[in-house]
């Protein structure tokens, strides 16, 4: 390959000139006959280097450059303009500053090792391409996952800003935990409020706002990336009674010989096959459960307006949107994993839930706090903590549910109030009151709240009471409390909605099966996949508060690709068409969904490809590659390093990803002293390197091969995986496997890295005598 | 209640001999041979086979690297004799053989412990290899036999057992140590609740204690004799408030604590409740119409069985010595 | 009550609760040092229930690293039930904890004291590879069980023969091999131990 390649050589005010002998390079370089102009220059970036560099451009008609100074992430936008009039991926930098002259003792060490990395950037440089940003667009539609207090927020946020929303909510009416809890409580006002209060305003917004379309009884059944975009199906349930006609006058429900669980008011009730869920149900139609109707016709006779039709059939709606969000929302321990409390066997055993159906004003009792058993006012109601929670037992969860405590406390405190001579007592292991939540407990001990601390073990029946077997572990005393009611707070789980929807969409779940943020604590309410959000308890217990904030987090990240005019890096993998044999390997293997199929040919989304180079080692046609990163460069970038090697000369190829890279610049800025043997060679993911770099390098010359992996990657243990089979292959092809080495790298333990590339060269320079 | 998945064994099992089921139930293994009989299960009984040490490892007497030792050695007599599926009658020999298992397998420094002694003492054929003996796969109690072919068991039936109201005792050691491995429940035990309604019998199901231990702990029954009693009071006392005919169990020592202790806590509680223990594989073997005396051996439970049995409306013949 | 000081430094690596997870016995993810002293386990221990025991207190005691607990009797009363092992929220097992603790006492002469009466369980499994009741205990036994047990004491070689069963002893070379184990693993040895600090003791 003829090229012809200007290098240009920084002093760096003395930073590298002190060290490295300069003219030394430059009369190294002057035999190689693709370089056809090499310029010093005390300080390239400044702007008459900038001058020099494209002087020499234009004079000598170069086809690329190699600019020899300090780190990419430094200068690299600089060199980046004053290469024009040349494409600006056209140029490579060798980091002679950070990662040479600063970490290396000896001035000939340096200045040979210096040569070596420019001979890298030249052979690499070769194999550039020109290349341009991608400039992406954003369908400014958005699917909202269900329709609790998260997803009807997210929907309101987005299309205000414009963005056309359908929201779509499984069950019949919207509203999801938040309309059956009756009271929150108010951590600033040290009340409790009245829950349908505060969220009618926001259903009304989103009921009005022509952005957003709501399906109710509709679920997500299919989902294909296509362009960046997303083509998905729903399906709506039957629609037999049409909102139009019915009056909701009621003679149905009247008529309907079918009964079963009220699931609005957790099973303490029952309702008709066809019913309205509750009186202040969005939308205010009736609704037929087709799991309960038997069918039989009495609904039809009694309807004034024959709006009933029992023939009506499922509903198919296709939709291509931009984005999606998860708001899917928990569901409640199930407590018979737990029958020591006999949550299942005894009616006055129940849930905080059902505590709240019990004393909401629209419940079962109008709000009268009765023992399901016999419909007395409780004399006494235990509450236990942690059922289900913070219990790594098979079917528990390890995590805390974090809203219990305030659960408890609230419904204790609005029976204390309202029953003043019914005692409350709350087991628990820990009060977890974080931040102001604590003055409301401050509050509600004050209201003669009982708390003793410890752990039941079993619930018994005694005569007409229950009896709570527990040890106050405070005064180490095993107890035996008689009570009319117990109360239990069962854990908060993914719900089977988020497990249904992530398999659907393919994103990825926590081992506690809820929606996987890309990176917990830095992206929140992001997914692994691009464009896709979630919000609420579907990614983890919350309350009402942090839900909202998430909504509206999943919002403004949407809000951020749509309205971005997003221009992304172009390297991204690229597919030859000749070579493809449309098998779709790569399709299932890509985390990132990035790739798609059509008829002819596969395609490649710029927006979610993040440039890994995973799917070049599923492709079994070797058809894929990365843009301006093919592996003949990094052939090339072997080749040129090793290119001035001394016979008995210990040289470590160390490919580093983004990370290691930087810890890599950190020990030049701290000045560590590295071993001169360590060549730096920066990759995107350690993936990209494959075996048969490892092969070339160890067979042309390398002693060893050292991979800085920072290990917080989704495909950490495939690495690892695939280090040792090329570990196991090195074996085969009869070299030492310890001369390949992984290791994890980390930005503020450069010093570590350091001492990895020491102990390495050591190790090595014994195996090479 | 997740199913377990663990291998059910039909044949080449050996049917791990148990100290307390020869020595005080013997019908229970005479009524476990009767029932795999029926049930086309094969296995042999081989002497060569030690006690678990179990009461004694539980006596605090035993130590961990014994016990295991004694495992290992018993492991290469049935894998020598092509029958390593160790189906044990009694609940602690279950968990003993599976912890025993699972040291050998995963403890590389007990296992080569144990080895070297066993190589210096020229007791090589005894020398154990990593994961010759799959805890969870080779050792299953006879009560999981019974309870993966229940649905079979109504085939060979022989007698009307309905109309009494049966209790169920889960063992400790079975429900409890190995709880990942318990078929029918942990902590609502439900397996041989489960067995009788295959065969088409009610049973009171949960009550209050159901999960509490017989009260025998081992060496409280001897040394901490009140402390004992007062825990098995509990349990049986709570069976006479749900007015139980009929308690079984799973394991012979807790067969031992109710059926030998019954009369104990009843002259101290005043209660003149009759209420006879049957292990499930003797139930079983009732069922498909064993013989009382001659395979059950009723005549070594303390409480007499034979009023259950006329109460049931089953003939019995042969004279019982041992209650005079 | 004096003030306890809590000293500053030291290994944890030799406290007791790390000797414990480090023991034969100890399952690989034994919950020890995850406990929060919730007193689930207490709240449904037979022992605890009808003694003074606490497994709560055992396990507050191992993390304090109170080496006074071996020559506590307490922890001779636990039933060896498994309740605590199998509900334990952080996947503790005061069960087990309390084996390992009896053990390390019994390494020491007070725990010898408590086991000897059992020792007749260990001369019958050292001659026969059979577990016995102990016959320590046979007084208070015959006294509990009535005169049908020693009827079936008397008799039970004729009550297997009836039921058809085979012998219940091992085979001779069985006995001998299952001797010559039990001598290489050394349990013998402490066999002989327990039965000097007895006979001293008496």
């Amino acid at each position: 390959m003829n090229k012809k390649i200007g290098v240009f050589l920084c002093h760096c005010g003395g930073n590298i000139s002190d060290k490295i002998d300069l003219d030394k390079v430059e009369e190294e370089l002057s035999s190689n006959p693709d370089v056809v102009a090499i310029k010093h220059h005390d300080n390239l970036c400044s702007l008459e280097g900038g001058k020099i560099i494209k002087d020499q451009i234009l004079r000598n008609d170069l086809d690329s450059v190699v600019i020899s100074a300090c780190s990419k992430v430094t200068h690299g936008e600089t060199f980046q303009n004053y290469i024009q009039p040349l494409n600006p991926y056209l140029f490579e930098m060798p980091n002679v500053r950070e990662q040479c002259s600063w970490v290396t003792e000896d001035s000939d060490k340096a200045t040979h090792k210096a040569i070596s990395l420019v001979n890298s950037a030249i052979e690499s440089v070769k194999y550039n391409e020109p290349l341009s940003k991608i400039p992406t667009q954003v369908k400014n539609k958005v699917l909202v996952v269900g329709a609790g207090i998260s997803g009807i927020t997210t929907a309101n946020a987005l299309a205000k800003q414009g963005m056309e929303v359908t929201l779509i909510e499984k069950r019949s009416a919207v509203g999801g935990a938040m309309v059956q809890v009756g009271k929150v409580f108010s951590p600033e006002k040290l009340t409790e409020d009245c829950a349908a209060c505060l969220l009618n305003p926001v259903i009304n917004e989103m009921v009005h706002n022509k952005n957003i379309i709501l399906l109710t009884n509709t679920v997500l059944e299919k989902s294909s990336r296509r362009n960046g975009n997303f083509d998905v199906l729903l399906r709506k349930k039957p629609m037999y009674i049409d909102p139009e006609k019915c009056t909701s006058c009621g003679r149905c429900t009247q008529a309907c010989p079918s009964i079963a669980p009220d699931e609005w008011n957790e099973g303490l009730i029952t309702r008709k096959a066809i019913h309205k869920p509750f009186p202040q149900a969005v939308p205010s139609t009736y609704t037929l459960d087709d799991e309960d109707c038997i069918k039989c016709g009495a609904c039809l006779k009694v309807c004034p307006t024959d709006a009933i039709n029992l023939d009506a059939i499922d509903e198919v709606i296709s939709l291509t949107v931009g984005s999606v969000v998860i708001a899917t929302g928990h569901q409640r321990f199930d407590t018979s994993k737990r029958p020591e409390y006999g949550h299942e066997r005894y009616p006055d055993v129940i849930s905080q839930m059902e505590l709240a159906r019990i004393i909401g004003v629209n419940g079962p009792t109008n709000g009268q706090l009765k023992r399901p058993s016999n419909g007395e006012t409780p004399r006494r109601v235990v509450m236990i903590q942690c059922v289900g929670s913070r219990d790594q037992l098979p079917g528990g969860n390890k995590y805390c549910s974090k809203v219990c405590c305030m659960v408890a406390l609230k419904n204790a405190n609005l029976i204390r109030t309202h029953y003043p001579d019914t005692e409350v007592i709350i087991c628990y292991t820990d009060i977890r009151t974080v931040g102001v939540y604590e003055k409301y407990y401050k509050y509600v001990q004050d209201n003669d709240i009982e708390f003793i601390r410890g752990r039941p073990g079993e619930i018994a029946q005694e005569d007409d009471h229950m009896v709570v077997r527990i040890e106050d572990t405070i005064s180490g005393i095993r107890e035996e409390i008689p009570t009319d009611l117990v109360v239990l707070s069962a854990a908060l789980e993914a719900s089977q909605g988020t497990i249904d929807t992530a398999n659907t969409l393919n994103v990825a779940m926590t081992e506690d099966n809820f929606i996987k943020e890309k990176h917990p604590k830095m992206m929140p309410v992001t997914t692994d996949i691009e464009g896709i959000f979630v919000c609420g308890t579907a990614q983890g217990p919350k309350d009402i508060t942090d839900s909202i904030i998430q909504a509206n987090a999943a919002a403004s990240k949407i809000s951020e690709l749509v309205n971005g005019g997003l221009e992304v890096d172009p390297y991204i993998a690229v597919i030859n068409v000749k070579q493809c044999v449309l098998c779709g390997e790569c399709i299932n293997n890509c985390i990132y969904q990035a790739l798609t199929k059509s008829k002819h040919s596969i395609h490649v989304d710029p927006i979610s490809c993040t440039g890994c180079g995973d799917c070049i080692l599923t492709c079994p046609q070797e058809a894929i590659s990365i843009q301006g990163q093919s592996d003949d460069k990094l052939i090339a970038n072997i080749e040129g390093i090793l290119k001035n090697k001394q016979e008995d000369e210990t040289v470590i190829i160390a490919f580093l990803d983004d990370i290691g890279n930087v810890s890599a610049n950190n020990m030049g800025i701290n000045r560590v002293d590295c071993p001169e043997s360590v060549r730096i060679i920066h990759v995107p993911f350690i993936n990209r390197v494959k075996y048969e770099h490892v092969h070339y390098a160890l067979t042309h010359g390398a002693s060893g091969v050292f991979l800085g992996e920072y290990p917080d990657n989704s495909k950490h243990e495939q690495i690892r995986e695939n280090v040792q089979l090329m570990k196991q292959h090195l074996e085969r092809d009869g070299i030492d496997p310890d001369r390949l080495l992984i290791h994890s790298v980390f930005i503020p333990y450069f010093r570590g890295l350091a001492k990895q590339f020491t102990d390495f060269d050591e190790e090595l320079k014994i195996k090479d005598n | 209640m997740n199913e377990v998945n663990k291998f059910i064994p039909t044949k080449d099992i050996t049917l791990f001999r148990s100290c307390l089921v020869s020595a005080e139930y013997p019908g229970t293994e005479a009524s476990t041979k009767y029932v795999f009989d029926k049930l086309g299960i094969e296995y042999v009984i081989d002497r060569n086979q030690s006690c678990c040490t179990g009461l004694g490892h539980y006596y605090d007497i035993f130590d961990e690297l014994s016990t295991t030792a004694l495992a290992a050695r018993n492991f290469a007599h049935a894998i020598k004799n092509d029958h390593k599926q160790y189906v044990p009658m009694c609940a602690t020999c279950y968990a003993i053989l599976k912890n025993a298992a699972l040291t050998l397998n995963t403890k590389d420094d007990v296992r080569e412990e144990i080895n070297e002694s066993f190589r210096e003492n020229g007791l090589e054929d005894l020398v154990y290899h990593k994961d010759d003996i799959d805890p969870v796969n080779n050792i299953t109690h006879v009560v999981d036999i019974l309870y993966a072919l229940r649905d079979q068991l109504p085939k060979y039936k022989k007698r009307d057992l309905s109309g009494i109201k049966i209790a169920t005792h889960h063992g400790c050691h079975y429900c409890k140590v190995h709880y990942n491995d318990t078929q029918g429940g942990v902590r609502d035990p439900e397996i041989v609740d489960q067995i009788c309604e295959a065969m088409g019998l009610e049973t009171i199901g949960w009550y209050d204690h159901k999960k509490l231990t017989c009260g025998c702990g081992f060496r409280q029954r001897y040394a901490n004799r009140e402390l004992s009693l007062e825990t098995s009071k509990d349990k049986l006392e709570s069976l006479y408030n749900e007015d139980a005919d009929l308690l079984l169990v799973i394991c012979p020592n807790c067969h031992l604590q109710f059926d030998r202790y019954e009369k104990v806590i009843q002259d101290e509680t005043k209660h003149e409740k009759y209420m006879p223990v049957l292990n499930i594989a003797q139930f079983v073997a009732l069922y498909m119409g064993a013989d009382p005396y001659k395979t059950i051996g009723i005549q070594t439970h303390t409480v007499n069985v034979e009023p259950l049995l006329d109460k049931l409306g089953i003939e019995y013949e042969g004279v019982d010595d041992l209650h005079e | 009550m004096q003030v306890k000081r809590r000293e500053m430094g030291g290994s944890k690596q030799d406290d007791l609760a790390h000797r414990i997870l480090r023991d034969i016995k100890a399952s690989s993810d034994l919950g020890l040092l995850r406990c929060v002293q919730c007193g689930m386990c207490a709240s449904t221990c037979p022992a605890a229930r009808h003694s003074d025991y606490d497994p709560r207190v055992v396990i507050k005691r191992v993390l304090d690293d109170d080496e006074t607990i071996l020559e506590d009797d307490d922890i001779w009363n636990c039933f060896y039930c498994y309740n605590c092992h199998s509900i334990c929220p952080v996947g503790n097992s005061v069960c087990e904890v309390n084996q390992i603790l009896r053990q390390m006492a019994i390494d020491k002469d007070t725990g010898k004291k408590q086991i000897e009466s059992f020792m007749s369980f260990a001369d019958s499994y050292i001659d026969e590879g059979l577990g016995i009741i102990p016959k320590e205990y046979h007084g208070q036994l015959h006294k509990d069980y009535g005169k049908h047990w020693g009827n079936l004491q008397e008799n039970l070689e004729e009550v297997r023969e009836s039921l058809e069963l085979e012998d219940m002893h091992l085979y001779p070379e069985a006995k001998d091999e299952v001797g010559k184990t039990l001598e290489a693993i050394g349990f013998k040895k402490k066999v002989e131990e327990i039965k000097k600090v007895r006979d001293n003791y008496e």
